[in-house]
């Protein structure tokens, strides 16, 4: 047994005592809520085991070499701050920490019911280790991932493609990547400037920060309390299977109402299928993040992963302006402390605009690339045009009508933390939606309502 | 409001909108009272029928014909088999009264009202083996609908009509086979070399120049004429290697009397031009001479054909390469090979002539963010470079030939070395808006007066530089659907005219939905002198529709 298999075979066994002890005290503080009880608990409301796994110091010691990190080392171990989540939660980016590749259906749907739709084959090359330690470890500026994205669907997108080359941040080197395109219209590869972070995409709800990731030491980090979350992406009662791809290319279909938060893998459900979360808020540094339009973060961690399955975006006057919520899938079996999850259905609701994003992640194969294959991973590689995985999806949503529905707000959690107001007619189009089990298009505004649940 | 509407449609159909033209003399007040009644358009059916409208939008959202009842069965049947298509129509027309600018009979409105039907099919027999065949049908009613007597170049080139030959509808047709590190296209293909706006080092294709300064960077993929070739590109790990054998060969498409871009300083005037068919036919110039047939290289020749080589490295925030390319000229280059002398005096026989060219180029980008900017903040940017030196291109030389004309000796061609380099710094500032300014720079070594137009070189002086300047933002209020640009580009000049005019052009493109694109462009040429670059086409400012879908 070389040493790389020694201390896989090590993490794996001290995986498995950990699961047996989380799977113990998750029992343990795993009964069902009564319907209709409060979710949601402050600080001083945690429950012993809680409180024994979580740290409350806000002045830990600091690295010697990097102070800006925690001097204990990556993936740390309980009890934990809430900086240590913070970091925990960056192996968890939206796309999975690992050289794989997938089919990712994508679309977005603004509040009159104009839908647009497409799919982009992803190839991922993880430089380094499959968790976020290898991105803490690096240097500023160097390189840590690389991904490659071709464009099938729509028409018009077809054989559009784009580089990133994922970079470490530092205080003197903000950039977060290399950012190259290729259009056909073109035919030219270009470098793109690196994207405003908080900026979305084009035309869709989410940006691209949203997409790689916060790093952890940008951000000062606060536990707030505890949530039971049961619901994070809400099917419409009218879409009642979606077709997913296996990596192999065979579809099937999936009841929706089967669909758990964190998918069929995860061992520490409650009794009624909800997922205990830590709820932490991350506040921007101002030396790191000077012109940052957020004003904070706050996400919904899985108490043993740290798997975020609710984030919340909020601008610089502390209005809602983003959540995100998540479906988690294993994927790969093979890493311990559940860093094996990734997302599979995302969800992104821009709040002052109304517009809903989705990203669905299908067709998952694991790679490991050969030495060879490592050419794709360039900006030239592009100008070939060659769509070397053809994975597909059929996951796409047939009619507006079929679409994800907003998330819930829940306003009533953490209300001095949380401004969850929305505009009046954002607000009825919540409750139209809630009350017809899908979206609701054409005139249901009401002026009179200013919070929705 | 209803009447307004219309009115403003006639007015974007063109010829048909006399009365509101009338009305508005100035070309900017045309652009506002356009923008003015669409905007009273919309707002009226903001008014009136929002929820029609929305209802309107989600059935266009999924509105696809084409993929539903072609490309998706076809592709379901045949496994491996991919087909997309693109049906596109464009419309330029004039905001100009009917004109005799120069030696032209301008009395058209319309300067395109081309449909183009492009149908793409690939076949994979394999991951690796995959068989292409793009295909182009084209169509340009303006020749039947505006019914100018300026409008005459179907007689000298069909394609300037209709696509009706297997050299212009056979567009691209290519086997390509694919390895992790190598890539082998054989058949007949374009290749797009370069990074920038406007062609530095994209030097490989010939092009479809017919439309004159109003050819945009966007235009090249359907304007480039493809050539047959091999097409070889290694790969290494951050380097890679392309060479190009190219036994075919395609002259330039330049717009030919009458065709609507056609230079109001070329004589002689279409009252003469069109009725002449040896200048048609190219067997006669303007002057009478005699032009004999073409020498263009043949392909049977392996002296003939083209090589082209580009090697491109990727070294972190840093990209460059290197490019040669043993080319033939793509215009012929009139030389005197002779006189003669008939009734109207002594003339000369020409004999038009490509010739070889060497050109060495290089390409770099870079990009970095700069923090703490004053108002911005952190400011994305990234800067592009690219330079092509061609060696031994050939002017007309306007003195030479004067000097051969009247019995002195020469061939009235002269030889510089030229350069074209481009710099472009493009910057994402907040709001998605995007800033792109790219100097660009035209040197002819050893120019003297009386020169005119080489490949790569100054156009009518020794230097030109054009500061590009681009913007572009999307509407946010309809998510991203609407977006505006801008481009101006002023064209300075040394050492003997200071300034050539300046183009610029005003864009609204709108997501129909998303298979289908619409966009209103304005372009306006204003000053300079009358023979300079976009001087010369005062009065050809233009109104332009853009309709496209996409299966």
């Amino acid at each position: 047994m070389n040493s790389n298999c020694s201390i896989i075979f090590i993490r794996a066994l001290s995986a498995g005592a950990l699961f047996g002890l989380l799977l113990v005290s998750g029992l343990a503080s795993g009964e069902a809520e009564s319907p209709g009880a409060q979710s949601w608990r402050t600080l001083d409301q945690l429950t012993p085991w809680e409180r024994e796994r979580v740290d409350l110091r806000t002045n830990t010691p600091r690295d010697k070499k990097v102070p800006y990190l925690p001097a204990e080392p990556f993936p740390f171990t309980a009890p934990y701050t809430a900086e240590e989540m913070g970091f925990r939660a960056m192996t968890f980016t939206h796309t999975a920490r690992w050289s794989h590749v997938m089919a990712d259906a994508f679309g977005t749907i603004t509040k009159e019911g104009y839908l647009t739709q497409g799919v982009t084959v992803a190839m991922i090359d993880q430089m380094d280790s499959p968790n976020a330690a290898s991105q803490i470890a690096k240097k500023p500026g160097e390189a840590y991932s690389r991904h490659m994205y071709y464009y099938t669907y729509p028409p018009k997108s077809d054989g559009v493609q784009e580089m990133w080359v994922l970079r470490r941040t530092g205080l003197e080197s903000p950039a977060k990547l290399d950012y190259f395109a290729y259009t056909p219209s073109l035919r030219r590869v270009r470098r793109q400037p690196p994207p405003r972070r908080e900026t979305p995409f084009p035309g869709v709800a989410q940006s691209f920060d949203d997409i790689l990731g916060l790093e952890a030491w940008e951000f000062d980090w606060r536990l707030i309390g505890a949530d039971v979350l049961h619901e994070t992406v809400r099917f419409p009662t009218n879409r009642k299977t979606i077709t997913l791809a296996e990596p192999n290319g065979r579809f099937y279909d999936v009841a929706t109402d089967s669909i758990k938060l964190m998918q069929e893998r995860y061992p520490f459900y409650k009794k009624d299928d909800g997922v205990n979360c830590f709820v932490v808020v991350g506040t921007p540094k101002q030396d790191w993040l000077p012109d940052f339009k957020v004003s904070k973060v706050i996400y919904w961690l899985d108490q043993y992963y740290f798997y975020p399955l609710r984030i919340e975006r909020f601008d610089e006057e502390g209005k809602l302006k983003m959540i995100e919520v998540r479906i988690a899938q294993q994927e790969n079996k093979a890493l311990p402390n559940g860093e094996g999850f990734a997302s599979n259905l995302v969800v992104y609701f821009d709040a002052e605009l109304d517009l809903i994003s989705y990203s669905l992640h299908d067709a998952h194969l694991m790679q490991e690339w050969a030495e060879e294959d490592l050419a794709a991973f360039t900006p030239d590689f592009m100008r070939r045009r060659w769509l070397k995985y053809p994975q597909q999806s059929q996951s796409m949503v047939n009619s507006p009508e079929e679409y994800y529905l907003r998330p819930s707000l829940f306003p009533e959690r953490f209300p001095s933390e949380r401004s969850m107001t929305v505009s009046p007619v954002i607000a009825a189009r919540i409750a139209a939606q809630n009350k017809a089990g899908h979206l609701v298009f054409g005139s249901v505004e009401k002026k009179d309502n200013s919070e929705a649940p | 409001m209803k009447v307004a509407c219309q009115k403003w449609l006639s007015y974007v159909a063109g010829p048909t909108s006399r009365v509101v033209l009338s009305v508005v003399e100035k070309a900017p007040l045309k652009v506002m009272s356009t923008l003015a009644l669409a905007a009273s358009c919309a707002l009226a059916g903001v008014a009136f029928a929002q929820d029609d409208f929305a209802a309107f939008d989600r059935s266009m959202a999924t509105f696809d014909p084409g993929g539903k009842y072609l490309t998706k069965p076809i592709e379901r049947a045949l496994p491996g088999l991919s087909i997309n298509g693109t049906i596109t129509h464009w419309s330029d027309y004039l905001v100009h009264d009917d004109e005799d600018i120069g030696f032209r009979d301008r009395d058209y409105r319309g300067l395109q009202m081309q449909t183009l039907v492009e149908i793409g099919a690939s076949y994979r027999f394999s991951p690796n083996l995959e068989l292409t065949s793009i295909n182009h049908l084209m169509y340009d009613s303006v020749y039947d609908v505006d019914g100018g007597d300026g409008l005459y170049a179907k007689r000298v080139d069909d394609s300037y009509y209709k696509y009706n030959t297997f050299d212009r509808i056979a567009r691209e047709l290519y086997v390509s086979y694919r390895t992790s590190k190598l890539d082998v296209v054989l058949g007949k293909q374009q290749i797009a070399w370069g990074k920038m706006d406007g062609q530095f080092i994209d030097a490989i294709n010939s092009m479809d120049f017919r439309e004159s300064v109003q050819l945009e960077a966007a235009d090249y993929e359907v304007r480039r004429l493809p050539m047959w070739m091999a097409n070889l590109t290694y790969f290494f790990d951050d380097v890679s290697l392309n060479v190009l054998w190219i036994p075919d060969f395609e002259a330039n498409v330049n717009p030919a009397y009458g065709s609507a871009w056609q230079s109001p300083l070329l004589p002689p005037g279409d009252e003469n031009a069109r009725n002449n068919d040896a200048l048609l036919n190219n067997r006669s110039n303007a002057a009478g001479d005699r032009v004999l047939q073409t020498k263009r290289p043949d392909w049977k020749h392996p002296s003939d054909h083209q090589i082209a080589a580009r090697l491109d490295i990727a070294s972190g925030a840093l990209t460059w390469g290197l490019v040669y390319y043993y080319a033939w000229e793509r215009d012929a280059s009139p030389f005197v090979t002779g006189r003669f002398t008939d009734g109207s005096g002594d003339l000369l026989i020409i004999t038009p002539e490509h010739e070889r060219l060497h050109h060495f180029g290089a390409t770099s980008d870079y990009a970095w963010v700069a923090k703490n900017v004053p108002l911005i903040g952190t400011l994305p940017m990234v800067f592009r470079a690219e330079a092509l030196y061609t060696k031994d291109a050939n002017f007309v030389d306007y003195r030479n030939l004067a000097a051969v004309r009247s019995g002195g000796s020469g061939n009235g061609i002269s030889e510089h070395d030229t350069l074209r380099a481009a710099l472009a710094f493009e910057f994402a500032f907040p709001s998605k808006i995007s800033v792109i300014f790219q100097p660009s720079f035209y040197y002819t070594f050893d120019w003297h007066e009386g020169l005119g137009v080489g490949y790569g070189g100054a156009i009518g002086d020794e230097w030109n530089f054009a500061p590009v300047f681009f913007i572009s933002r999307p509407v946010q209020r309809t998510r991203d659907r609407l977006m505006l640009s801008a481009t101006i580009t002023p064209y300075l000049s040394g050492s003997n005219k200071d300034y050539q005019g300046t183009k610029t052009k005003l864009m609204a493109s709108y997501e129909i939905s998303p298979f289908i694109n619409g966009s209103l462009i304005y372009t306006d040429y204003h000053g300079g002198d009358d023979d300079g670059l976009f001087g010369q086409f005062h009065q050809y400012d233009n109104i332009g529709v853009e309709l496209q879908y996409e299966f």
